[in-house]
């Protein structure tokens, strides 16, 4: 396995509490799912791979770059451009259309936006949100705002997508739905997904679950079966936005695409 | 009931730090608008009570059969360049009400000063002020018969028959009144003070109009920061007239202290607010404390009002629980706002200059709340421009956000536009200074009997040597009335400009060192010289072209710091408006905007956003409202352009403008600070 991101020994403490007592976790262009009880650690560790959070100890490298060093303003810069997030809920712009929303990020990285919004626009059939490209997120259901916070979170080629509870507020049917199309649009854009989850069902579309309870990863292993479920395959948004991004070859170095599984380009 | 406040309360007080600050905002916006508002109710009683002080010296003539109780007499005098009121009174029957003021009715050779005439008197030469009341000093005129606690005032007790009684009435009726038999010493307000009095009214248009439209944002700030919250007790099952009862308690608890805080600065702001001089002089400090009425109707009226908005602010959660929870494609703001201003704008041709001063009050107040309708719907035009023509994620996301919520877009800037009306309103009808010319403040001109002139010139030249003031005598004018001038610091015989056009009494050419410019004269002669004139024509003082502007000059001054009053409170309530609302934005917004962070949004482009937010329709909807109110103006204009006076007040305008964008750049550490929270929760 080719390690894409990786965290080892995280310890974080708020107070006297401690949220990570010792987490170590590998991605390399997989799914991994992240589930526990309530409380267990999950969203803090998401934050500290993510950059978003500071370790109090251990560390995080992206592609061999320590991440939990960076300064804010780098950390930042790695999140917009080598990371899409997926949140429960409330991450788009409500007074922008689903595809303004969607062109944001590529915006914030400098394409112009008739280009942007172009490119943003080729994610909402794939996804199944044909035709609501001008549509406001409250004119959008929970599971349609979710697929275009998917698009939103691949429209720039990141490295890893992370997505906390992403379908938490979504019913079962349009939850496990939703949660297909991010397994599968991440793997067909040769990103990783770290996705905390609840639901062992949808645990099941993942490669692989790694379980934290109490700060610390209990065990891991291969879910028990995943992508031909259903007989799908990785169809899907990959075909449609072919067009690399504009971060597909980006400053940090190597190609992501060169140590990702299935890179086709 | 009770248990909705005690609810309410408990809700207010446990909405947790950010909470908090909400309410905090709520407040401080409720104290600066009580304060205003005190202020400005406080600045039209602060007028009628200098109205009703000096309302016994415009005498009213006792009715046709009714007994007269007094003679009284008014004159207006000058010493340096202030005026001096001379109010001689006759008493025909004993036992009528002193004049207000007075302890007593005076006796023929008594004079009562006002505290700053005696302490003035006390400080000049006694030739140039003093020896003008050769009467005995009986007592002090108390400060309930003086305008202002700067006012010269002096009266005097005459016989009946004395000359100054029987004189007849003056050429001008601005230098006084002819004495009048009168039923007792009220009289009415003087158009003066009316004129005062209409200007106050207007200007309290100005300033409250934009003071309201600010408290009502205020209020609606507690509601839209507790939609979520409100809604989420809909949706448990709250009753509508539960969420409403709770939304208004809780909106008046903050309003309440608020206004209670205002009221306490306001107080604390009295003193610095008597200093401002207007009609020649500072104001009392009671002229300024409303009272208690007053006030307790302020702070039983700011709560009440922020309560009501904040209910109709409500609406929409009541109506339906999803209420806030759903964000859809805002409805274009209708185009009958606009219709509404061009209607209000079109009434506006028809005022003159000969209009009521309540009719021009209540057509300001309409255009100004036309501009507050056509507001958001400009904003929302602009908003639509902006995000069509933008190229960076800043300017797309500042557009959209204007085109979804035009109205809170106007909330930021309205107060910048309501000023920028008033600016413009004032600034075109601000007279030029330029106006009055200098003029001559050195021949003093005194109306005498064409029968007695020369008799008069003997012994004015006589009284003038007496009291050793260099001064030509001369004598001008046709017919019964011929004026006597006095040209102070000119040799006697002396030719002069005056001379050209006199009788030949003089004459000869001027010399050029005999003072060529008329109005440099020194200012204590012309006082000895008028104090020496004094009392030559009974009833009548001598007065130079300089004595007779100085009402002008007054006004022009007056007009000068009623501007400045108002646009500083306009800029007050501008600044604070949107200090405030940019604040509440970003505590509205704090999970989107950091979620956004989160995803690696720079905090620059979002700190961009909300700067375009706020400047683009403050550029467009300040100069829109300069115009509008320059358009108000015209049909007031009389005079030329004072491009003086506007370019101070552009300058104003540009100072408030930067204000604006100071108060939003204020939020720029919240937003850092909301933004911080690296799992943002709907609360
Ligand atoms: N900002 C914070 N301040 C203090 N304690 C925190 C903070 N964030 C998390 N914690 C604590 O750290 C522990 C782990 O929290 P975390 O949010 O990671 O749990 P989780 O596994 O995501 O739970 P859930 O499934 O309910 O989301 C908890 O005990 C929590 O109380
Ligand atoms: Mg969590």
């Amino acid at each position: 396995m080719n390690v894409v991101l990786e965290g080892s020994g995280l310890v974080k403490r708020f107070g006297p509490a401690v949220a990570l007592a010792g987490v170590g976790l590998a991605v390399g262009g997989e799914a991994v799912a992240i589930m526990g009880p309530s409380g267990s650690g999950k969203s803090t560790l998401l934050h500290c791979l993510a950059g978003i959070m500071k370790p109090d100890g251990g560390e995080v490298r992206l592609l061999g770059q320590r991440v939990d060093t960076m300064r804010e303003r780098e950390r930042s810069a790695l999140r917009r451009t080598r990371f899409g997030f997926v949140f429960q809920f409330g991450q788009l712009l409500p007074e922008l259309p689903a595809e303004e929303n969607v062109a944001l990020p590529l915006m914030l990285g400098g394409v112009r936006r008739g280009e942007a919004v172009r490119r943003a626009r080729e994610w909402f059939g794939p996804l199944g949100l044909g035709g609501m490209e001008g549509r406001r997120p409250g004119e959008l259901s929970g599971g349609q705002a979710q697929r275009v916070a998917i698009a939103r979170a691949l429209v720039t080629r990141p490295a890893v997508v992370f997505a906390d509870e992403p379908t938490g507020a979504l019913d079962q049917a349009t939850g496990h739905d939703t949660m297909r199309l991010l397994v599968e649009a991440t793997r067909g854009n040769d990103a990783s997904l770290v996705v905390v989850t609840h639901d062992p069902q949808v645990a099941r579309w993942c490669d692989r679950t790694v379980e934290v309870r109490d700060g610390r990863v209990l065990a891991g292993g291969p879910a028990r079966d995943g992508r031909d479920r259903d007989g799908r395959d990785r169809g899907g948004p990959h075909a449609g936005p072919g067009a690399p991004g504009p971060y597909a070859g980006h400053a940090q170095g190597e190609p992501v695409t060169q140590v990702l599984p299935g890179a086709d380009r | 009931m009770s248990g909705t406040l005690a609810l309410s309360w408990r809700l207010l007080r446990g909405g947790g730090r950010r909470g908090l600050l909400g309410a905090g905002l709520t407040a401080v916006a409720v104290a600066v608008s009580t304060m205003l508002l005190l202020f400005a109710v406080s600045a039209n009683a602060a007028f009628q009570g200098r109205a009703d002080r000096e309302a016994w010296r415009n005498p009213v003539a006792a009715g046709e059969g009714t007994a007269a109780a007094a003679v009284q007499a008014v004159r207006r005098d000058y010493v340096r360049d202030r005026y001096v009121t001379v109010v001689d009174v006759a008493v025909l029957k004993p036992g009528t009400a002193p004049p207000p003021g007075l302890d007593r009715l005076p006796e023929p050779g008594e004079v009562w000063f006002s505290p700053a005439l005696a302490e003035l008197a006390r400080g000049l030469p006694a030739g140039e002020l003093a020896d003008r009341f050769p009467e005995r000093i009986a007592g002090t005129v108390g400060d309930e018969a003086l305008v202002h606690p700067g006012e010269l005032v002096a009266v005097r007790g005459q016989a009946p028959d004395s000359p100054v009684m029987t004189a007849v009435a003056a050429a001008d009726p601005r230098t006084g009144t002819a004495p009048k038999r009168v039923a007792g010493f009220t009289g009415s307000p003087t158009p003066d003070a009316q004129a005062y009095q209409a200007l106050a009214l207007i200007a309290t248009v100005l300033m409250v109009v934009p003071l309201l439209v600010f408290g009502g944002a205020a209020a609606r700030l507690t509601v839209a920061r507790r939609d979520q919250r409100l809604a989420a007790l809909r949706l448990v099952g709250a009753t509508p007239g539960q969420v409403v009862a709770m939304t208004a308690a809780e909106a008046m608890i903050t309003a309440a202290g608020g206004a209670l805080a205002g009221a306490v600065l306001y107080g604390l702001l009295i003193p610095v607010l008597t200093r401002i001089e207007i009609a020649g002089g500072p104001w009392f400090a009671s002229d300024l404390w409303p009272g208690v009425p007053y006030t307790s109707a302020v702070l039983a009226a700011v709560p009440l009002l922020v309560g009501l908005s904040a209910v109709v602010g409500l609406r929409r959660i009541v109506v339906s629980p999803l209420g806030v929870a759903r964000r859809e494609t805002p409805p274009a703001m209708r185009f009958v706002r606009v219709l509404a201003l061009l209607a209000a704008l079109a009434a506006v041709p028809a005022l003159g200059a000969g209009a009521a001063a309540g009719v021009v009050a209540v057509v300001l107040g309409l255009v100004f709340l036309a501009i507050n309708l056509a507001g958001p719907w400009v904003v929302g035009m602009i908003g639509r421009i902006t995000a069509r023509t933008a190229r960076g994620p800043a300017g797309l996301l500042a557009g959209r956000r204007l085109t979804d919520d035009p109205r809170a877009a106007w909330r930021t800037v309205s107060g910048v536009a309501m000023t920028g009306f008033v600016a413009g309103f004032i600034g075109f009808l601000s007279p030029a200074s330029g106006l009055l010319g200098d003029a001559d403040a050195a021949t003093l001109r005194l109306s005498v009997p064409a029968a007695q002139a020369s008799r008069l010139t003997a012994e004015a030249r006589e009284r003038l040597s007496a009291a050793d003031v260099a001064a030509r005598v001369e004598v001008t004018g046709e017919g019964g009335r011929r004026i006597l001038a006095v040209a102070v610091g000119k040799a006697a015989g002396d030719g002069g400009k005056a001379a050209r056009e006199d009788d030949g009494t003089s004459g000869g050419p001027a010399r050029a060192g005999g003072g060529a410019g008329p109005a440099r004269a020194d200012a204590a002669a012309v006082d000895r010289a008028r104090t020496a004139l004094d009392g030559l024509v009974p009833g009548r003082g001598a007065t130079t072209a300089a004595d007779e502007d100085l009402p002008g000059v007054l006004l022009l001054a007056d007009i000068g710091t009623g501007t400045v009053v108002v646009l500083t409170v306009s800029f007050l309530v501008a600044v604070v408006s949107a200090g405030i609302t940019a604040a509440s934005s970003v505590l509205d917004r704090r999970q989107t905007y950091a979620l956004l962070r989160l995803a690696g949004t720079p905090l620059k482009v979002l700190d961009r956003a909300r700067r375009a937010e706020t400047l683009i329709p403050l550029a467009v909807m300040g100069g829109g409202s300069i115009a509008v109110g320059v358009f108000c103006a015209l049909p007031f204009s009389v005079s030329a352009v004072n491009a003086g006076g506007m370019a101070v007040l552009l300058v104003c305008v540009a100072l408030g403008f930067a204000g604006v964008a100071g108060a939003g750049a204020a939020s720029a550490p919240l937003l850092r600070s909301v933004t911080a929270d690296p799992a943002p929760r709907p609360d």
